[in-house]
């Protein structure tokens, strides 16, 4: 953890030490054009410049998160390994529904029920806040409802997006590539029977884990978390596949 | 965070662009290149529609300082013309 600390603070430094030698490499610059080479224009305008640069390097050095990509990877991966774990061990084949807020009592989680069914489970009613929940009238309906990286990044969006495939892109744009930094673009399609979503250079690792063979990608359970607080209603991730630079998820709401 | 990479890499390259262009072209007011500045400097951070809002209100205070400049620059060649 030392270590880790040590590189936040490195992180932060570079911009703060970029900032100030910015800074002060721009009131030199200035003050050499105007007190010895007689007010020479476009070295003046280029310090400046150099001093413009330097408010922004600064404004921009406290806004950097002080945990780094990889302690959030460390806590996210052990997070979904012990998950994983449990869903393998008690031999579950089925996948996860990402249910809203409004189905959870709280915040969008993700249901894994215990025994495989052809047809997807109706929930209409709001589940308990507990581990092991009874979602139907049924015997079998029982489930495990999990906090899944789409519940917790869920909760960083500003406002819940409309139902509709462009807010769904720019809420997922803004989280994906604005305050994750974990991609850089997001498109979104509405197709037959739902939605697919395209998430260019993603730098999480999608489908060659081991843990996608029990649960979705951290990618797919965020980007289903994400439109079932849209839509209000529950999603499934129907697909998704690696092509090139770009992940692929598709989904379907769950009727 | 490389979308604050390409954000800086933006901005700083505007701007210098903008410096040699208008060099070249003899431009010799410093109110120009100033204004230029802050017009491409408040564009691109417009463009950065994605930022996080504690980053976001972070350059809204540098873009309001940027756009003082240039108010007293408005003000100053207002003074000119009127007196």
């Amino acid at each position: 953890m030392q270590e880790n600390r040590d590189r936040v603070r490195t992180d932060r430094n570079t911009y703060i030490w970029t900032g100030l030698g910015l800074l002060i490499v721009g009131v030199i610059l200035v003050l050499v054009s105007v007190l010895i080479l007689s007010s020479l224009v476009w070295l003046t305008a280029l310090g400046i410049a150099t001093l413009i640069m330097a408010f922004i390097l600064l404004a921009l050095a406290r806004t950097i998160p002080r945990v780094t990509p990889e302690v959030s990877m460390l806590l996210l991966e052990t997070g979904i390994d012990n998950i994983a774990t449990i869903v393998e061990e008690l031999g579950i084949r089925s996948k996860p529904i990402y249910l809203p807020s409004s189905l959870t009592g709280g915040r969008p989680q993700a249901l894994i029920p215990l025994h495989s069914n052809p047809s997807l489970p109706k929930i209409t009613g709001a589940l308990p806040r507990r581990f092991i929940v009874r979602y139907g009238a049924g015997p079998d309906d029982v489930g495990l409802l999990v906090t899944t990286a789409g519940t917790v990044a869920a909760g960083m969006l500003e406002s819940t997006p409309a139902p509709s495939p462009v807010p769904l892109e720019s809420a997922l744009t803004s989280l994906f590539v604005g305050r994750l930094g974990a991609a850089d673009g997001i498109r979104v399609y509405a197709i037959e029977p739902g939605l697919r979503v395209e998430i260019r250079a993603p730098r999480i690792q999608g489908v060659d884990t081991w843990t996608h063979q029990c649960l979705d990608s951290s990618l797919a359970s965020v980007v289903a978390s994400i439109a079932a607080e849209a839509w209000n209603k529950p999603f499934v991730v129907a697909k998704e596949e690696q092509r090139g630079r770009t992940y692929t998820v598709e989904i379907e709401a769950v009727e | 965070m490389k979308i604050y990479n390409n954000y800086v890499i933006t901005v700083a390259s505007l701007l210098l662009l903008t410096t040699v262009v208008l060099a070249a072209i003899g431009a010799n007011s410093l109110d120009v290149y100033y204004t230029f500045y802050v017009v491409e400097a408040l564009i691109v951070t417009e463009l950065y529609v994605y930022f996080k809002s504690r980053a976001r209100r972070s350059l809204t205070i540098v873009s309001a300082v940027l756009f003082a400049g240039f108010m007293v620059i408005v003000l100053s060649v207002a003074l000119k013309v009127l007196v």
